[in-house]
């Protein structure tokens, strides 16, 4: 996997505790058109506190191009954004 | 425990998670600030960098002279600040008693705590671990029996490293070191010690301390004690550290020649410190005003008031009369401002022949207030408007918990 970090849209969904689990994402691609990728599966689930700032990294599989695939995704809790960040 | 050149390692460290490949500790590279507003200095360093003998303090130009290739790169510092804060958090886990000495050094009183923890030492290398692991970047940590002897074991041999200094090690690790190493002797000191063939910090505890009292007054006896690693400060939780003055500075984009762009200035400075005062629920009797000119001459000058102030107008107007007194004129790069002999707001000595402040302080009270709710630029004079200059100016951490520096243990 190589280390994309690229900001994403994406649709999840949030438990009561507050845990949020990615269903989609959509990504512009270099000819300005968007790419939707379906998230089948999450692996994992880490909290990493980097210098202080929280993110979650979901460890996700999904299909992309018609190949299964296993990526990375972030969460920035203080910022709200969501990242591509391995694939 | 002291964190490895704090500011680049956390910039290093937050790049790292927002997807960066390169790691800035690797590499010669520097935190600086901007060569444009003429806050060009270094600000940190990483080792790398310290090969080509880059220090913290000197001018971006002369640094980009040593190492043509240095990466220079600007101070966040509500991202320091967020780290310091995440690294407290981890630190209380393992003693109830932490001072905070700075934005990137604590004190940890581990007095006790051998029952849960077990050895210090085998607690110091899990607690390295597990900073580096959760927050990303290596400290330094030294392991005494006071704090002095603690914090010059932190600075033994970096990055990432434990060290013991305890005092039968005090001969071996301590004394070769050169005298300028020694906590408390800076520029000042270690030329007149230096002078008088002192060199390393051995030379230093092994000389009569009246001696050194002849020339270095009271300070030369705490210097002899510290060099033989006495010392009995205790360890105070930052609540406990009693203010006894604030001030802040700025230096300004440009050379300031006029009055009027002068007393804005003083103007701006006024509003950080009154609001200070304010917050902390302090009076100031005594106002202070500094000022460095474009040939990096230093002047200061302070007045001592009749009625304590809190008030920023009245702030402002007593520094407007020092600088008059103080200002031949010749262009200003740096200015500063800077109230102490403080006390409590709420009770003190009125006075029949000054003017009554009691409607300038309610009128701070009110911008205070909607300062804190709506950020510190929903409200600010109208002289600011089109003077280029910042309506409030100083600092660069917005929370007063913790010196920046200090020389007191």
């Amino acid at each position: 996997m190589k280390v994309y970090m690229r900001p994403i849209e994406s649709i999840a969904w949030f438990t009561q505790d507050g845990i949020p689990h990615p269903l989609r994402y959509r990504i512009q691609t270099e000819d300005q058109t968007y790419k939707t990728v379906k998230i089948s599966r999450i692996i994992s689930r880490v909290e990493e506190k980097i210098a202080g700032n929280r993110m979650l990294i979901f460890r996700c599989e999904g299909e992309i191009n018609g190949l299964l695939k296993i990526f990375e995704l972030k969460y920035e809790l203080s910022t709200c954004k969501w990242y591509l960040y391995k694939i | 425990m002291d964190v490895n050149s704090a500011y680049l390692s956390w910039e290093a460290a937050y790049r790292l998670q927002q997807g960066a490949s390169l790691d800035l500790r690797t590499v010669p590279s520097a935190v600086g600030g901007n060569p444009e507003t003429r806050r060009g200095i270094i600000l940190a360093k990483s080792i790398p960098a310290k090969k080509y003998k880059i220090q913290t303090g000197e001018t971006l130009f002369s640094a980009k002279q040593k190492c043509p290739d240095l990466i220079i790169v600007s101070p966040n510092y509500d991202l320091y600040r967020q780290c310091s804060e995440y690294l407290k958090r981890i630190l209380t886990a393992y003693s109830p008693l932490i001072q905070q000495f700075s934005v990137d050094e604590f004190f940890l009183d581990f007095s006790g705590m051998e029952k849960l923890w077990g050895d210090p030492l085998s607690t110091a290398y899990q607690l390295k671990e597990t900073i580096k692991e959760e927050l990303g970047f290596t400290v330094n940590i030294g392991i005494s029996s006071n704090k002095l002897l603690a914090k010059m074991g932190s600075e033994l041999e970096k990055p990432d490293k434990v060290h013991t200094l305890f005092p039968e090690e005090i001969p071996t690790k301590m004394w070769p070191l050169p005298v300028e190493e020694l906590f408390g002797v800076g520029r000042a000191t270690s030329q007149k010690l230096r002078d008088r063939g002192i060199k390393t910090i051995g030379d230093l505890a092994q000389e009569d301390p009246t001696y050194l009292k002849r020339f270095l007054k009271s300070y030369g006896i705490l210097l002899w004690n510290y060099a033989n690693g006495r010392d009995n400060s205790p360890i105070i939780e930052n609540k406990a550290i009693p203010i006894k003055g604030l001030g802040n500075s700025t230096t300004i984009p440009f050379d300031v020649d006029d009055r009027r762009t002068a007393q804005l200035v003083l103007l701006s400075l006024a509003e950080t410190v009154g609001m200070r005062l304010r917050r902390n629920g302090f009076c100031a009797g005594l106002v202070s005003v500094s000022i460095k000119t474009s040939d990096f001459l230093y002047f200061s000058h302070q007045k001592k008031l009749y009625l304590p102030v809190d008030c920023t107008s009245a702030i402002h107007a007593t520094a407007c009369a020092l600088l008059d007194e103080l200002w031949h004129g010749q262009p200003l790069r740096h200015m500063g401002l800077r109230v102490s002999d403080l006390c409590a707001s709420d009770f003190f000595q009125p006075s029949f022949f000054e003017q009554s402040l009691e409607k300038q302080k309610r009128i701070d009270k009110a911008i205070d207030s909607i300062r804190l709710k709506y950020g510190a630029g929903a409200v600010f004079r109208s002289a600011f408007l089109h003077s280029g200059l910042k309506p409030l100016s100083g600092g660069v951490i917005e929370f007063e918990e913790y010196p920046m520096m200090t020389s007191i243990l």
